[in-house]
């Protein structure tokens, strides 16, 4: 009888158990799949609206079920004024992000691998350059960029988007270099590499992940750069920010056009994401956290 | 296949009073294809002296001679060495077979398909064949510590230099790589220069140790010589496992009067020390024996403090009687002697084991005597050295 009883309360045990993890699993998926829907929740609102007829976009209460329409887009794309703050963002950022990457990754190499006097001042001199919110610089740029000619021109951009993530550059590059052993290099050296070769074959493709993680996030506060583009140019430099925001009127918001602009300009981002992603979580686990 | 002259080499940190000395005015001589072993604990500069022979690093004052050619200028690419180093140094981002062929590409105009036999070569003589096309990041680490040998004897250098090669590897794989390493230079005959703070590697590896301690050298021997007839307490103390038991004593008449015990000093022992007043009484573990009970007074009562059975073999922490502070001495003994701790045994210290160190120096003054084959069997191997 004894043993009957011990039995059975193992096995109620273990039935018990088995509900416990399933309740885990149950309450651990409502609670991300809530966390889905509120993360996901103001892209399907600005997606819906991009498809929804004029008029109609921002109707109280809102038309759940309607007959989607590319009006919008259609508009847009006729609209040669979004096309060129579209291909001039496109073109500005792209060039920042390259010309970021060579001034930032070499920089960070020599201050990781060199003895350099100051090492640590040189480190805050570089990152002092973001120490200063956006809007207390604006002025004092435009009067520099005015003297230099280089007011409303796509280099006077790519060379503001540089200044902007510069530092951010130098600074996580050089905690992943930190992060390589020097010995690779040694091994070079000893292999018969020059210490130039030894960088360019064998630091620079292990710091691959670190370098398309810097990359894709110059891109993206470039891409998002709204304060600097206002102030600097006017016709010719208008980044796509500036176009979409040109939406809201003193009077009026065109919701559906700036639903589908905003929409548009998630889409390079989307597609650089997706074209580096395999190499991003190696970039991103490093133990650097980077914070706008 | 190079000899390497090592002479009168300095290498200072820094500048000025904060300087730190990392090697100290080091002279050495190593023939062509013999196995090097720099020995040492950490900060004996062992490293940095591999480093410099190497060429990675630059020394302060002296030359480095491989082969015939003075080295002192040339970076470590024009210097025809190959490097095993202690965290394998792997390109990640190569294949093994990339790894294995990037310095013969990097520093021979050897063609794609000479490369590759000898690549091909290599790894079939490290058994690593069959994981050509693997990542070093999809190796376990026995596998990736032959890749790296692989890496260096695919080169065929003058000279091979191996930091602490072995340190990462568990136990067993690191006694298997340690006769693989010996079977290799054996085969290869090339000059191999080794850096290890393991003493067991040290003894069981080269054809002659180096022994560094605050980047002085201590001694250049055979691995028994310096053994059996070391240079000065140090070599004397990290070579053997356990150490050798030191006794500091004070020289009274014939008789060296030691913290916890006495003991008669033979007339050798007493011309060797002529004047001297403190010496330091050295002996090892397995040459004491242990009685339950005084024989022939020579021996002196002692309290176990820790047994330590090994299986065959047991050590044995012992601490004098009379002795003043806390402090232990080893004896090996027999695995199967029944022995429990607090128990009260008599310790003999045979005469012709003994070695005598100068106190203040640290200078042998007198050895230990070996057997007639052991003493003839040392001369042989120190004679070729000279």
């Amino acid at each position: 009888m004894a043993t009957t009883d011990s039995d059975s309360a193992t096995a109620s045990q273990r039935l018990d158990k088995d509900t416990r993890e399933k309740l885990v699993t149950v309450v651990r998926h409502t609670i991300l799949l809530t966390w889905s829907f509120i993360v996901l929740f103001p892209l399907y609102w600005l997606a819906s609206m991009s498809l929804k007829p004029p008029g109609t976009a921002n109707s109280l209460p809102p038309d759940w079920i309607f007959l989607p329409t590319v009006y919008n887009y259609i508009q847009l794309i006729q609209d040669s004024g979004f096309v060129a703050a579209f291909a001039n963002s496109l073109v500005m950022v792209s060039a920042s992000v390259v010309l970021v990457l060579l001034i930032g990754v070499p920089a960070a190499y020599v201050l990781s691998r060199y003895d350099i006097p100051m090492e640590r001042d040189v480190l805050v001199w570089i990152l002092s350059s973001r120490m200063l919110p956006p809007i207390a610089v604006v002025l004092p740029f435009f009067i520099i960029f005015r003297e230099l000619n280089l007011f409303d021109t796509r280099v006077g951009m790519v060379l503001m988007y540089v200044s902007i993530n510069l530092s951010l550059v130098v600074w996580v590059m050089k905690a992943f270099f930190d992060g390589i052993p020097e010995t690779l290099e040694e091994a070079a050296r000893v292999d018969g590499a020059t210490q130039f070769q030894g960088f360019r074959k064998v630091v620079l493709p292990a710091a691959k992940p670190g370098i398309f993680s810097v990359a894709i996030i110059s891109f993206i506060f470039a891409w998002i750069e709204l304060l600097f583009g206002l102030v600097l140019t006017s016709f010719e430099a208008v980044p796509v920010t500036l176009f979409v925001y040109s939406f809201i009127g003193s009077r009026s918001i065109e919701w559906g056009m700036l639903a589908a602009a905003s929409t548009a300009m998630i889409v390079p981002v989307v597609i650089f994401l997706i074209a580096v992603n395999k190499y991003l979580a190696a970039g991103l686990s490093f133990g650097v956290v980077i914070k706008e | 296949m190079a000899k390497i002259t090592i002479d009168d080499v300095t290498k200072r940190f820094g500048e000025g009073d904060e300087s730190i000395v990392a090697v100290d005015d080091v002279s050495l001589d190593i023939r062509d294809g013999e196995f090097i072993v720099f020995v040492g604990p950490s900060g004996s500069g062992k490293s940095t002296l591999m480093r410099i022979v190497a060429g990675l690093e630059t020394q302060t004052e002296g030359d480095i001679h491989i082969g015939d050619d003075l080295v002192n200028q040339l970076g470590p690419r024009a210097r025809d060495i190959a490097m095993v180093f202690q965290n394998y140094a792997l390109y990640p981002n190569m294949t093994v077979e990339e790894n294995m062929s990037f310095g013969l590409k990097m520093s021979t105009d050897m063609s794609a398909d000479e490369i590759e036999e000898a690549v091909t070569s290599a790894a079939e003589m490290m058994d690593i064949d069959m994981l050509l096309d693997d990542k070093p990041g999809e190796l376990s680490g026995g596998q990736q510590q032959r890749v790296a040998l692989g890496r260096a004897i695919v080169r065929d250098p003058n000279v091979f230099l191996m930091d602490e090669p072995l340190s990462n590897l568990d136990a067993k794989l690191r006694a298997e790589m340690r006769t693989e390493i010996n079977r290799l230079q054996n085969d290869l005959d090339v000059t191999t220069l080794y850096v290890t703070h393991d003493q067991t590697e040290a003894m069981t590896m080269g054809d002659r140790l180096v022994v560094l301690n605050y980047g002085e050298l201590q001694q250049v021997g055979t691995p028994l010589e310096c053994f059996y007839r070391p240079a000065n307490q140090f070599v004397a103390g990290f070579l053997g496992s356990p150490s050798m038991n030191f006794f500091e004593g004070k020289v009274e008449g014939g008789t060296l009067r030691a913290d916890g015990f006495d003991f008669d000093l033979t007339e050798r022992m007493q011309s060797a020390v002529g004047s001297r007043n403190e010496l330091v009484l050295g002996i090892r573990p397995e040459d004491m024996t242990l009685h339950d009970r005084a024989n022939s007074g020579h021996e002196f009562e002692a309290v176990v403090d820790v047994v330590e059975p090994m299986g065959s073999i047991s050590y044995v922490y012992l601490q004098a009687r009379s002795q003043s502070h806390d402090q232990t001495f080893i004896v090996e003994t027999d695995g199967q002697r029944p022995i429990s701790e607090g128990q009260h045994v008599y310790v003999e210290i045979p005469d012709r084991d003994v070695h005598l160190f100068d106190a203040a120096s640290g200078e042998t003054i007198h050895q230990r005597q070996l057997g007639d084959d052991a003493e003839m069997a040392l001369e042989e191997q120190i004679k070729p050295a000279e």
